[in-house]
C-alpha cells in the first residue's frame, strides 16, 4: 500500500533545495511512526518519491510525495501522522491511499499550473504582453540545458496564460521532453516588452496528468 | 518592506540560504508579548558547525523551558551573506523571529575556539552593537561561556559577563538577575555588579590588571568597592540526571556537520592527559544513569526521526557500564534502523563485543588517538596507552571486518625529539602489518590508514600551560621529516596543516587583556572565520600585532617561569594551579599519573560542593 500526500511549501521554506527536502523527508517519515517500507540493499532507506521537483525560491500548494507502507493504514491516520511530523510551513493538504500497482506520480505528471507575480516598475509592461504572446504562433526563447543553450519555441508549451488580479495564471507543460518553466516564460514576455526581467515570485497551484481517456485532471485524482 | 522580506531578497544571491532561513522542525516559536526576556544565542561560526554543537542545544532548551524567556539562535553569516547584509543595511538577525539582535535583552555567545574570536566582533558590528563595552548605552548585555571562557582576557574589552563552567543553572540565574535589574530601574552598570555575585559569573570590567616590567601580569584584582570576588569559582552541576536535557532537537533541512542525536553519557574526564584542556576544565566526572539515557534516547528518536545516536563524552569507553548501555541501545533501536555510534574511542578501551554490536547496524571508520609516537612521549603527556593496547585494538578491528583506521597525533609536544616524530611512522607501519596478519579471506578489502598530525597548542588550565609552543620553523621541519618517513609506507595518507593557525591560536589561548587591541585591529583589517583555511589571513594577523606593538612570540613561544602570574589565575576551573604544576614536573620526568577513578589524585575538584562523592 502507498500513501500519496499533497503538501504545501510556504514562503518561509521556499529556499530549501529539492535535495535537502528529500533528506528532510527521510527523517520526517521516521517521526510519523507509520509502518514505512524500506528499500533493500547496502544502504536501506524509506521508499518514497516526489511528484515533481520544485525550484529553489518557489512556493507551492501542490507538492506530492508518495510513501510506500509495509502494512495497511487508514487514510485519516496516515494524514494526521504525516501532518504531525511536518513543520507548519509544510502543511499537509490532502492524502490518498493507493495500491502498489498505482503508477508513480512522477510518471503521471503532464503539466503544472502556476501563479506568477511580478514586482517593480516594469511589471505592468510585462503583464501587458500576454495578449500578444497568445496571438503569436511561435515564441522563441533560449533554454539552458545541461549540454548548453538551446533555442526552442515555447508557445506550444504554454497551454493557458491569463492576467488575473494576483498576477499571471499559467498552465505550462511539464514532461521529460517538453517543459516550460515559468521563469523562462517571464523572460520571454520581458523580452517582448523590451524590458529587463522583473522581480518574480512563482507559486505552484496544481500538478496535472491525463487519465485513461486522455482527459486532463489533477494529479491526486488520477 | 519588512526586515524578513529584505532578508529573503538576499537569499537568491548567497550560498546555502538554508543557513539563514529558520523554520526548522522543533525550532521554538513564542509570542514576544508573552515573554519578559529575549535571549539571542550566538554561535560564532556557520550554521552547519553551530547546529552540531551539543552545548547550544542544551542551553536553547533550558532557556526555552522557561515561560518568561525566549531563546533564539544566531550564527555567523558566511562572508558572502555578511557582505550583502552590510551593503543592504540589514542588521544581524535571529533565525526564529528574524528580529535584529540589537533589540534583544541578552546576547549569549559560546566560546568554543580561539579562532572564532574575530567572528564575535564581526557579529557585534553586523548587529549594530558598539564593539567595546564602554561605548554601549543600550542593547543586549553580552555574556560569553564555553571552554575558552576560562581565559577570556583577550575578549575582556568587548563583553559584559563571562560564564564559567556548566551553563544549565547559571544561564537561568543571569536571566533572573536581568529581570530584577530591569525592575529596579538602576543604570546599566548595576546589572554587571549584581551578576558578580552569581556562582560562576566573572565580570571583567570589575577587575584591574597590572603588569611587570617584563610584560608579564603582576596581578588581577577586583576594583575596590566592586564587591567582585578575588577568585571566581566555576559553576558546576553535581548530578546530570537532574539537570535539564532537551527532549526535542531542532532538525535542520540542509546537511550539517553532525546531523544526529547527541546523547551526553557523562561529563568530565578522569584520564588526566596533560595536553587536554577539556580533561581539566570539565571535571569532575558525572555519569548519567543508564535508565535515564535509555529514556532520553527513546524520546529523542521519536521527536526527531534521526537514524543515528551518538554517545557523547570526552572518553566514552570510560562509561562505567558501556557494554551494557551499547547492547541495550542496539537491541532497542536496531529494528527501527537507528545506528549507535561511539565517538572518541580510546585504544585501550575499545570493547570487542561493543564493536560487534554497533557493527550490526552499520560500519564506521575506526578512529584512534595515540597522540604521540613513542611510549616515552605518551608518558610525558600522560596518555595512559601502550603500543600493545593499540596493536590489540587494531588487530581486533581488522579481524572483525574493519579496513579503515584513522590515527591522530600531535607534533611539537613538550620534550618531543626527532625520535618521537619518527615513532609515528613506525606505529603506522605496525598498524599496516596488523592488517596483513589477518588471513586474506577474513579481512575486508581496501586498507586505508590515515595519519593526522596537528600542531600542539599549549592551553591555559593544563599542566602544559608553562610550556612554549614549538617555533614555526621547527614545526615545519618535523612535519617534513614525518612526511618523508610515511612516504616509505604504502597505503598511508598523511594529513597536516601549516602551523600558522595553531600559532595564532596559541597566542590567544594564553593571552592577556592587552591582546583585545590586536583582536580588534585584525578584525578591522578583514580577519574573520580564522578557523577556515580559505579565509585565514596570517599576513593580516601579523600586521595587526605589529600595529598594536604586541609581540605574538611573547605569548606563544615563551617558556613561562613557575612563579609567573597568569592572566587567568583569578578564574578557578576546578583544578588547582598547584596540581597543574606538580603534573608539569611529572611530565618532565615522563612520570604517569593514574586515572583518578582508581584513587583521588588531589586535583582540587573536591573543593566544590557535591563533586567526587
Amino acid at each position: 500500500m502507498r500513501a500519496l500526500i499533497r503538501f504545501g511549501k510556504r514562503d518561509r521554506l521556499r529556499f530549501i533545495s529539492h535535495l535537502d527536502l528529500q533528506r528532510f523527508f527521510q527523517r520526517a517519515v521516521n517521526r510519523t511512526g507509520l509502518p514505512v517500507a524500506w528499500s533493500q540493499g547496502f544502504n536501506p532507506h524509506p521508499v518514497m518519491s516526489f511528484g515533481s521537483a520544485l525550484a529553489l525560491g518557489w512556493t507551492s500548494e501542490y507538492e506530492v510525495i508518495d510513501i510506500k507502507l509495509s502494512a495497511p493504514m487508514g487514510r485519516r491516520r496516515t494524514e494526521d501522522a504525516v501532518r504531525a511530523a511536518l513543520p507548519e510551513d509544510l502543511p499537509v493538504l490532502e492524502a490518498r491511499m493507493v495500491d502498489d500497482k498505482h503508477p508513480a506520480p512522477m510518471a503521471l505528471v503532464r503539466m503544472s499550473d502556476y501563479r506568477i507575480t511580478l514586482g517593480g516598475a516594469d511589471a505592468q509592461r510585462v503583464y501587458d504582453q500576454v495578449p500578444a504572446f497568445l496571438e503569436r504562433e511561435r515564441v522563441m526563447a533560449v533554454k539552458k540545458t545541461k549540454s548548453g543553450e538551446k533555442e526552442i519555441d515555447i508557445r506550444p508549451l504554454a497551454l493557458a496564460l491569463e492576467k488575473t488580479d494576483g498576477g499571471l495564471y499559467a498552465r505550462l507543460m511539464l514532461t521529460e521532453q517538453n517543459t516550460l518553466k515559468p521563469d523562462l516564460l517571464v523572460k520571454a514576455l520581458a523580452d517582448m516588452a523590451g524590458v529587463g526581467v522583473p522581480e518574480t515570485r512563482i507559486h505552484r497551484l496544481m500538478l496535472l496528468g491525463a487519465d485513461a481517456a486522455g482527459d486532463i485532471r489533477p494529479l491526486m485524482e488520477l | 518592506m519588512t526586515l524578513s522580506d529584505r532578508i529573503e531578497k538576499l537569499f537568491m544571491s548567497v550560498q546555502k540560504p538554508v543557513r539563514y532561513m529558520g523554520g526548522e522542525f522543533n525550532a521554538v516559536m513564542k509570542d514576544p508579548e508573552d515573554v519578559a526576556v529575549r535571549y539571542a544565542f550566538l554561535f560564532p561560526d556557520t550554521y552547519e558547525v553551530g547546529m552540531s554543537h551539543l552545548g547550544m542545544k542544551i542551553l536553547y532548551h533550558a532557556i526555552n523551558a522557561r515561560d518568561d524567556a525566549w531563546c533564539e539562535r544566531v550564527f555567523s553569516p558566511w562572508v558572502d551573506m555578511a557582505d550583502l547584509m552590510r551593503q543592504n543595511g540589514i542588521p544581524l538577525f535571529t533565525l526564529e523571529s528574524r528580529t535584529p539582535v540589537r533589540e534583544f535583552d541578552l546576547l549569549g555567545v559560546t566560546l568554543q575556539y580561539e579562532m572564532s574570536f574575530t567572528n564575535i566582533l564581526e557579529a557585534l558590528d553586523l548587529a549594530g552593537i558598539p564593539l567595546r563595552r564602554e561605548d554601549r548605552v543600550d542593547g543586549p548585555f553580552v555574556i560569553c561561556g564555553g571552554p575558552c571562557a576560562f581565559n577570556p582576557e583577550p575578549l575582556a574589552p568587548f563583553v559584559d559577563l563571562i560564564a564559567l563552567g556548566d551553563g544549565e543553572v547559571e544561564t537561568g540565574q543571569t536571566i533572573d538577575m536581568y529581570r530584577k535589574w530591569k525592575a529596579s530601574g538602576l543604570p546599566r552598570e548595576a546589572y554587571l555588579r549584581m551578576c558578580a555575585g552569581i556562582p560562576g559569573i566573572y565580570v571583567p570590567s570589575l577587575y584591574d590588571v597590572s603588569y611587570n616590567d617584563d610584560g608579564t601580569v603582576r596581578a588581577v584584582t577586583p576594583k575596590p568597592g566592586s564587591g567582585a570576588p578575588e577568585v571566581v569559582m566555576k559553576a558546576m552541576v553535581p548530578k546530570l540526571d537532574e539537570a535539564v536535557y532537551p527532549d526535542k532537537l531542532i532538525v535542520p533541512y540542509g546537511e550539517i556537520v553532525h546531523n544526529r542525536i547527541m546523547l551526553e553519557i557523562f561529563r568530565g574526564c578522569t584520564r588526566g592527559c596533560r595536553f587536554c584542556q577539556a580533561g581539566m576544565i570539565y571535571r569532575p566526572v558525572r555519569e548519567r544513569s543508564m535508565d535515564h539515557l535509555m529514556a532520553m534516547a527513546e524520546k529523542l528518536v521519536a521527536a526527531t526521526g534521526y537514524d543515528e545516536i551518538s554517545l557523547m563524552s570526552l572518553s566514552s569507553g570510560d562509561y562505567s557500564c558501556l557494554p551494557e548501555l551499547a547492547r541495550a541501545m542496539v537491541e532497542k533501536f536496531a529494528a527501527r534502523r537507528v545506528r549507535i555510534a561511539l565517538p572518541s574511542q580510546r585504544i585501550d578501551n575499545v570493547l570487542t563485543d561493543t564493536l560487534k554490536e554497533t557493527q550490526k547496524v552499520k560500519k564506521t571508520a575506526l578512529t584512534l588517538a595515540p597522540e604521540a609516537g613513542t611510549q616515552r612521549l605518551r608518558d610525558v603527556i600522560n596518555k595512559g596507552v601502550t603500543e600493545a593496547d593499540l596493536i590489540r585494538s587494531v588487530t581486533d578491528a581488522f579481524d572483525q571486518g574493519w579496513s579503515a583506521v584513522k590515527l591522530y597525533f600531535m607534533l611539537g609536544l613538550p620534550t618531543e625529539t626527532d625520535e618521537d616524530v619518527l615513532g609515528i611512522a613506525d606505529l603506522a607501519a605496525k598498524v599496516r602489518r596488523c592488517y596483513f596478519s589477518i588471513p586474506k579471506e577474513r579481512r575486508a578489502p581496501g586498507l586505508r590508514i590515515t595519519v593526522s598530525a596537528s600542531v600542539f597548542v599549549p592551553k591555559n588550565d593544563t599542566p602544559f600551560q608553562w610550556a612554549p609552543q614549538l617555533d614555526y620553523d621547527s614545526v615545519v621541519r618535523r612535519q617534513r621529516l614525518l612526511k618523508q618517513a610515511l612516504n616509505q609506507i604504502k597505503g598511508v595518507d598523511f594529513k597536516y596543516h601549516a602551523p600558522d593557525v595553531s600559532y595564532i591560536e596559541a597566542v590567544f589561548a594564553r593571552g592577556d587583556r592587552r591582546l583585545g587591541a590586536a583582536l580588534e585591529r585584525a578584525w578591522r583589517l578583514g580577519c574573520r572565520f580564522d578557523g577556515w583555511s580559505d579565509q585565514f589571513r596570517y599576513d593580516l594577523w601579523l600586521k595587526a600585532f605589529e600595529e598594536c606593538g604586541l609581540d605574538p612570540d611573547f605569548y606563544a613561544n615563551r617558556p613561562r617561569s613557575e612563579d609567573e602570574v597568569f592572566p587567568w589565575d583569578h578564574l578557578d576551573c576546578g583544578v588547582t594551579k598547584q596540581y597543574l604544576l606538580s603534573e608539569w614536573h611529572k611530565a618532565q620526568r615522563a612520570e604517569c599519573t593514574r586515572d583518578c577513578r582508581k584513587g583521588c589524585t588531589g586535583c582540587g575538584m573536591k573543593r566544590y560542593e557535591g563533586a567526587c562523592v
